[in-house]
C-alpha cells in the first residue's frame, strides 16, 4: 500500500509514484503489509510526534526532543499521573508513554517504524475520538490529544487490554498492528478477540468480557478475553496476536 | 555468476548460479540447498585469530566457499530473519556493512571486521561493522530484517544503528546518543544513532533485530536454566 506524497524528491526520499497535491504532512508508506515503514516529509517548522523509539532515520536538519506524553489539556495533575504512568510502563514493559517531537528547521524527511512486523495505517481525524490498544500509536501531527484509559480489571487479567490510550483532536494519525490491520464497519453487535484489538472508534459501545462466559468459558473456548462492540463505527482487528506468539515460542524454549 | 532473489520481501531467497569452477563464499549456517556438483570448503579466513575476530564482531567463526565443478551448479541462500536481501556490486572505495547483514561474496571481496568501539559493544546494539572491499569487480549480498531501503545521503543523515544494513565507505559516521543528554537518549528509547555526512547510498532496514527481540522476549517466560 502506498499513501500518495505531496513533496518534492527529497535527498535520501526514495522514488515514488508521481507525488499528487493534498492537504497535511506529505508521507509515505512502504514496505507494507509485513514490514511497513513510514516516511514523513516535512516543511520548515512542522513538527511530527513520535512514539519513543519508533524513528529508524531523520535528516540531520530535524530536531529531535523528548517529552512526557500528558496531553495538552492537563494539569499538573495530569502530568504528575502520567509520570507515574510512564515510569512504570517503563520498567513494567509495553510502550514507554514518553514521546519524541521531531521539528524540521530545514525541509527534511523522518522515516518511522514500529516494532513489530505488521502494516501502518494512516487515518485523518477532524474532531471525533478514537481508542487504540496499548501499543496501537505510532505517530501524529496536528493538535491531536493523546489520553491513557486504564481498561479495567478483566483487562489486566487477559494481559493485553489494561491500557487503552484515547486520541481526539485534529490531525493526522498513523498507527500500527501486529499482521495486517482490516476495517470492519460495525452495525449492531460485533466481538473481537482482545489480542486482535488494534482500535475502534470512540462512539461504539465497548465491553471486555470472557469469549465462552464464565469461568470455563475463558479457560476451555482458547479464546480468552473477548471485546463486545455495539452501536455503529469503525473497528480495526490485526492479523496475528502477540500474545499467542509469546505462548508458542516460551513453549519452545528450553 | 547470477544472483536471483525470490520471495522478496518477507522471506527472500537468493538463488545463486556458479558458472563452472566459480565461487561463491557465505557466512555459515545461510545454505539452503546446492545442486550435487557444488563442493561445500569450509575455512576460517584470516586464521583462527580471524576467526575470533569475526565471532567476538557477531558474525561466524567459518566462512563456507561453495565452488561448481565440472559444469554449472547452484547454491540457495537466504538469512536467518525474516526479510529482503540485495545484492551490491563491489565499488572502488567498497562499503561498510552491519555484521549481521552480511550473507555472501564473490571469493575477491575482502571482509574485514572493524570493531565498532566501547560505546557500541556496551549498548548490545551489534553495530560491529564489517569493510568490505574488493580489487575489480565484485558482488556481495545482504540481508535485512524487514524491508531493505536505499537513502541517499547528501549532506547529514542520522540513523538508529539498529536500523543499518550497509553504506558506501565514502561516507564518514560516527556513532552517538540520540539525544542531548543521557537522560533524554534514555526516554526517547532511540538508543544509538549513526552520524552520517558525505555523499554515498545508505541501505536500512524497516525493522530492529534487537527491539523486536525485546518486544518478544518480555512477553516469554523466565528461562529455566
Amino acid at each position: 500500500m502506498q499513501a500518495p506524497s505531496a513533496s518534492p524528491v527529497l535527498p535520501g526520499s526514495p522514488p515514488g509514484p508521481a507525488p499528487a497535491p493534498r492537504a497535511g504532512v506529505a508521507h509515505a508508506i512502504t514496505h507494507g503489509p509485513s514490514f511497513a515503514m513510514l516516511r514523513l516529509d516535512l516543511a520548515p517548522g512542522e513538527t511530527v510526534v513520535a512514539e519513543a523509539g519508533a524513528m529508524v532515520a531523520r535528516h540531520q536538519a530535524i530536531a529531535m526532543e523528548v517529552k512526557l506524553n500528558a496531553g495538552q489539556s492537563g494539569g499538573v495533575f495530569a502530568l504528575i499521573k502520567a509520570l507515574v504512568i510512564a515510569l512504570i510502563r517503563r520498567f513494567v514493559g509495553g510502550e514507554t508513554f514518553f514521546v519524541n517531537h521531531f521539528t524540521a528547521r530545514t525541509p527534511g524527511s523522518i522515516w518511522l517504524a514500529p516494532t513489530l512486523s505488521g502494516q501502518i495505517q494512516h487515518r485523518r481525524l477532524a474532531g471525533e475520538r478514537l481508542v487504540l490498544s496499548a501499543g496501537a500509536y505510532l505517530a501524529h501531527t496536528g493538535a491531536i490529544d493523546l489520553k491513557l484509559r486504564f481498561g479495567g480489571l478483566r483487562g489486566l487479567l487477559a494481559k493485553e487490554g489494561a491500557f487503552f490510550l484515547e486520541i481526539s483532536g485534529n490531525g493526522e494519525l498513523w498507527f500500527t498492528s501486529y499482521g495486517g490491520i482490516e476495517t470492519v464497519e460495525v452495525r449492531g453487535p460485533f466481538m473481537v478477540d482482545n489480542g486482535h484489538l488494534v482500535g475502534f472508534e470512540g462512539q461504539l459501545d465497548f465491553n471486555i468480557r470472557s469469549a465462552g462466559g464464565g469461568v470455563l468459558g475463558f479457560v476451555a473456548s482458547g479464546e480468552g478475553i473477548v471485546c463486545e462492540f455495539n452501536g455503529s463505527g469503525r473497528v480495526y482487528l490485526q492479523s496475528r496476536n502477540l500474545g499467542a506468539l509469546a505462548d508458542w515460542v516460551g513453549r519452545l524454549l528450553p | 555468476m547470477q544472483i536471483d532473489v525470490v520471495y522478496r520481501p518477507a522471506h527472500s531467497l537468493a538463488k545463486v548460479t556458479l558458472p563452472p569452477g566459480e565461487s561463491i563464499v557465505a557466512e555459515s549456517g545461510a545454505m539452503v540447498g546446492m545442486s550435487p556438483n557444488v563442493q561445500m570448503q569450509t575455512q576460517s579466513q584470516g586464521g583462527l585469530m580471524g576467526g575470533l575476530k569475526r565471532m567476538f564482531g557477531g558474525e561466524s567463526f567459518f566462512r563456507n566457499t561453495f565452488t561448481a565443478q565440472g559444469g554449472q551448479g547452484e547454491v540457495l541462500l537466504a538469512h536467518a530473519l525474516c526479510g529482503d536481501m540485495t545484492v551490491l556490486e563491489m565499488t572502488e572505495l567498497g562499503y561498510f556493512v552491519q555484521s549481521a547483514s552480511f550473507i555472501a561474496s564473490t571469493p575477491n571481496v575482502n571482509i574485514e571486521t572493524k570493531l565498532g568501539g566501547f560505546r557500541s559493544f556496551f549498548a548490545g546494539e551489534g553495530v560491529f561493522v564489517l569493510k568490505a572491499t574488493a580489487q575489480g569487480p565484485g558482488r556481495m549480498l545482504v540481508g535485512a530484517f524487514g524491508g531493505i531501503e536505499e537513502l541517499r545521503c547528501d549532506g547529514n543523515l542520522v540513523i538508529d544503528t539498529g536500523h543499518l544494513v550497509a553504506w558506501d565507505a565514502s561516507l564518514t559516521y560516527s556513532v552517538g546518543k540520540s539525544g542531548s543528554g543521557f537522560i533524554a537518549s534514555f526516554l526517547s528509547g532511540e538508543g544509538l544513532v549513526c552520524h552520517f555526512s558525505g555523499q554515498g547510498r545508505i541501505w536500512i532496514q524497516s525493522r530492529n533485530p534487537t527491539a523486536y527481540g525485546h518486544a518478544v522476549g518480555q512477553l516469554l517466560p523466565p528461562r529455566s536454566g
